[in-house]
């Protein structure tokens, strides 16, 4: 489960971007604060960051920064849950989530009624998960409802969904990041996702 | 108007105040906000603590302020001494005298004529530094720097001979940025895309990518051209 690490010279060479930029970004809270790993290396500290969400973190950046102003940008990437909302008809659809997963959790909902994002949210994740068939149809349901009840106590926290199954009986549990986690023997971890990345994955197909 | 919805806060002489959420705030003389205070505008002048955290658009202080918690300022202008225990966060802030920080800094653009002990790091769009006293921070992160130091009295030239300890220098563990232009600075690495070490200086590492000028009288340990 350990996440691979990007030095930030690695970082800034890969991307052709300079100190400046970066520290910019930062104060504008386009990179959250968490990201910034300390670690001492023989040359003395050196600051990492998770490699695969910095990399895409700063892709979206550059594709963006053209068009919207860095302010406009930060409200677009902040983990802070939007106020988009949609009818179920609308959301079947865009596709956004697949009409198996509607019809499933969603079928005593009339075509009319009107999500909130954390609904649409939590759609979404277990429609992700079915999509890469790492889970069944039961322990969706079982899924839907951890979420249900526990993630709006993160509140505007990052946290990261871990999927884990042993001997065949599964679990889920949501966890404030960042954080380091060792399971016994016979532990499967079946799925490990970052929220933070998923809301930011369903606000780009919303928007 | 929004503005003549909240109360105005003044205190003029020995008073304590409870914070809050005001208006237009000013404090003559010895003044004290127990909790957090939201202001509008911020203008102290004397002997000033806020028991909690400070955020207003525009702080004008004179003398000497103490905040317990955050800052968060827009435009700001400090002459005299500023101690903050959070950290520190702001648009444009100018400081005449010593600030003092514990936590961290981000500001768009600060001008510094005097000390600092910043405790965190700094982050800090655009920096200006006049020395005149010294200068300690964790590691500075910015677009571009610029430290220069006022004409040493010779009084402070004696005692910088006597006790080094004391010598009018900015010292910190590293500086990144696009444009460094250093003076009288003592630190481990230095990693820019234009690098001047100026007079004065004492870098272990430098790591530039399309200039490095180094004055005679700095010290480098070694400078490093990387990227293409």
């Amino acid at each position: 489960m350990e996440r691979e690490l990007i030095s930030k010279k690695e970082l800034l060479d890969e991307k052709g971007i300079s100190y400046g930029q970066l520290y910019r970004w930062k104060r504008k809270q386009l990179i959250p604060e968490e990201w910034f790993i300390r670690k001492s290396t023989f040359t003395g500290q050196e600051t990492f960051f998770p490699k695969d969400l910095i990399l895409a973190r700063i892709d979206k950046i550059m594709n963006m920064k053209d068009d919207l102003s860095l302010d406009e940008l930060a409200d677009k990437l902040s983990p802070l849950l939007p106020a988009y909302e949609m009818r179920k008809s609308d959301l079947e659809k865009r596709n956004i989530v697949s009409s198996i997963v509607l019809q499933r959790f969603a079928s005593e909902d009339a075509s009319e009624i009107v999500y909130t994002f954390d609904i649409l949210l939590y759609f979404y994740v277990v429609d992700k998960l079915l999509q890469a068939g790492e889970m069944s149809m039961e322990e969706g349901e079982h899924l839907l409802q951890t979420l249900r009840e526990h993630f709006p106590k993160f509140e505007t926290k990052p946290c990261d969904l871990v999927f884990i199954r042993k001997m065949g009986v599964s679990s889920f549990a949501l966890l404030s990041v960042p954080v380091e986690m060792y399971f016994e023997n016979g532990v499967k971890v079946v799925a490990r996702l970052s929220m933070t990345e998923c809301i930011e994955q369903l606000k780009g197909k919303l928007v | 108007m929004e503005y003549s919805e909240k109360p105005d806060l003044v205190i003029n002489g020995v008073t304590t105040a409870s914070g809050g959420d005001y208006g237009k705030v000013r404090i003559d003389g010895v003044g004290t906000v127990e909790g957090d205070i939201v202001a509008e505008s911020f203008d102290a002048n004397g002997m000033t603590k806020v028991r909690g955290s400070l955020a207003t658009d525009d702080m004008d202080c004179d003398g000497m302020i103490t905040i317990d918690g955050h800052v968060s300022a827009g435009k700001s202008l400090v002459d005299g001494l500023m101690k903050i225990k959070g950290s520190l966060k702001a648009d444009r802030f100018t400081v005449n005298g010593m600030l003092k920080v514990k936590g961290d800094c981000e500001i768009e653009e600060l001008r510094m004529d005097g000390g600092f002990t910043i405790d965190g790091s700094m982050n800090v769009g655009r920096l200006y530094v006049m020395l005149n006293g010294q200068g300690r921070t964790r590691e500075i992160g910015c677009e571009s720097i610029q430290v220069r130091r006022k004409r040493r009295t010779p009084w402070a030239a004696l005692i910088t001979w006597v006790l080094p300890r004391y010598a009018i220098e900015l010292h910190t563990s590293s500086i990144e940025g696009d444009d460094i232009d250093l003076e009288h600075t003592e630190t481990e690495v230095v990693r820019g895309n234009r690098v001047m070490i100026g007079k004065g200086c004492r870098v272990d590492l430098v790591e530039y990518r399309t200039e490095l000028k180094v004055h005679p009288s700095a010290k480098i340990g070694k400078g490093v051209k990387i990227g293409g």
